[in-house]
């Protein structure tokens, strides 16, 4: 059997390593502890695994291992809810139905569907009492164009034109009878922040940016992540 | 080492968190190289620093424990601009920013006039 040593070293990672490298997902409910176990067992992946076709999702090591080891910082005592679809915009199921355009010569036929991608979910108890959830999809419109040849010619070419944009939705449910205080200064235009005061005071924001890099997706989201934050004063 | 004050024994002064700041308060082991807070066994870096003065020398890879100290501090500066809001990064303490050099922040030198004829018409 081919790559024998490799499948052998895949098979001691942890659970949920295995299952980012076989399904490219990843759910689950732990403590720091087992993060931190699951983060060990992940740091171990680039030396043993040198297959490209079982190399780690996109996504994991730029974004969902430094958000694992951020939120585990504030989690104390509680456990941290994790369910991350990293299989891309591509998988059947994501898209919408196609619908067709009106088209005028040359073009032929176009169509255009939508592509919704909700592949991160957060729910994180903090150490203050506060509970925090995050929430990122991925909306890419794709466009299929078919053109006929200016001379008349029966030849036909095809384009596909993406547009994405990216939901980044947070919200944090502070501690019962904690009183949250409004920052010395908004947010930026492009966060948009909702409070709904009560006995357990919920701060939301929200950004709708476009689909930024994949190395700057973690700074987008922890910029949004931010604002619920700024509410509460710390205290050491 | 500074972790004794008038008889009573200071607790590990690291900062821990990352959006809910606390300190970490265990009783210290040593006191920390560089900036000589008192630090507890957990805390302790490799040269027996504490994590702020570790990765004030650079950090790179999430997968390193401490690794969350300068991406914490490297956070708070650019949210602090990005907000417009001073006292967001005004919520660290000495400790937390003192380990990082205070003149390397962005500091690409000085744009005189004399400058001009290095840029060269195409």
């Amino acid at each position: 059997m081919f790559w024998r040593k490799t499948r052998a070293a895949i098979a001691g990672f942890h659970p949920l390593h295995q299952t980012l490298i076989w399904e490219h997902t990843l759910s689950a409910t732990l403590p720091r502890a087992e993060w931190a176990a699951l983060l060990a067992s992940l740091a171990r992946h680039r030396g043993l695994v040198r297959r490209p076709k079982w190399r780690l999702p996109a996504r994991t090591e730029s974004l969902l291992v430094p958000l694992i080891r951020v939120l585990c910082e504030d989690v104390g005592g509680g456990v941290v809810g994790i369910t991350a679809d990293l299989r891309g915009h591509g998988v059947p199921g994501k898209e919408s139905p196609h619908r067709s355009l009106p088209v005028v010569r040359p073009v032929r036929r176009a169509e255009e569907w939508w592509v919704r991608d909700p592949w991160l979910s957060v729910r994180s108890e903090l150490r203050d009492g506060s509970v925090l959830t995050l929430a990122v999809t991925d909306v890419v419109r794709r466009r299929r164009v078919v053109k006929v040849n200016p001379r008349g010619k029966h030849k036909t070419k095809t384009k596909t034109k993406t547009k994405a944009v990216q939901h980044i939705r947070t919200s944090r449910a502070l501690a019962k009878g904690q009183v949250p205080a409004r920052p010395g200064s908004p947010p930026p235009w492009w966060i948009r922040v909702k409070v709904r005061p009560g006995v357990k005071t919920v701060i939301r924001a929200a950004a709708k940016v476009p689909l930024p890099a994949e190395r700057d997706q973690l700074g987008a989201i922890m910029t949004v992540a931010t604002e619920p934050f700024r509410w509460t004063k710390s205290f050491r | 080492m500074k972790t004794e004050e008038a008889g009573r024994v200071i607790p590990c002064m690291v900062s821990t968190g990352f959006f809910v700041l606390g300190r970490c308060g265990r009783a210290p082991v040593t006191a920390c190289a560089g900036c000589g807070r008192p630090i507890c066994e957990r805390h302790v870096g490799p040269g027996g620093v504490c994590p702020e003065c570790a990765t004030a020398q650079g950090y790179g890879s999430a997968y390193d424990p401490f690794w969350t100290s300068g991406f914490r501090r490297d956070h708070y500066r650019s949210t602090s601009s990005t907000y417009q809001d001073p006292g967001w990064y005004g919520t660290f303490d000495d400790y937390d920013r003192g380990a990082f050099d205070p003149e390397d922040q962005g500091d690409f030198g000085d744009f005189g006039d004399g400058d001009e004829r290095d840029f060269v018409d195409s």
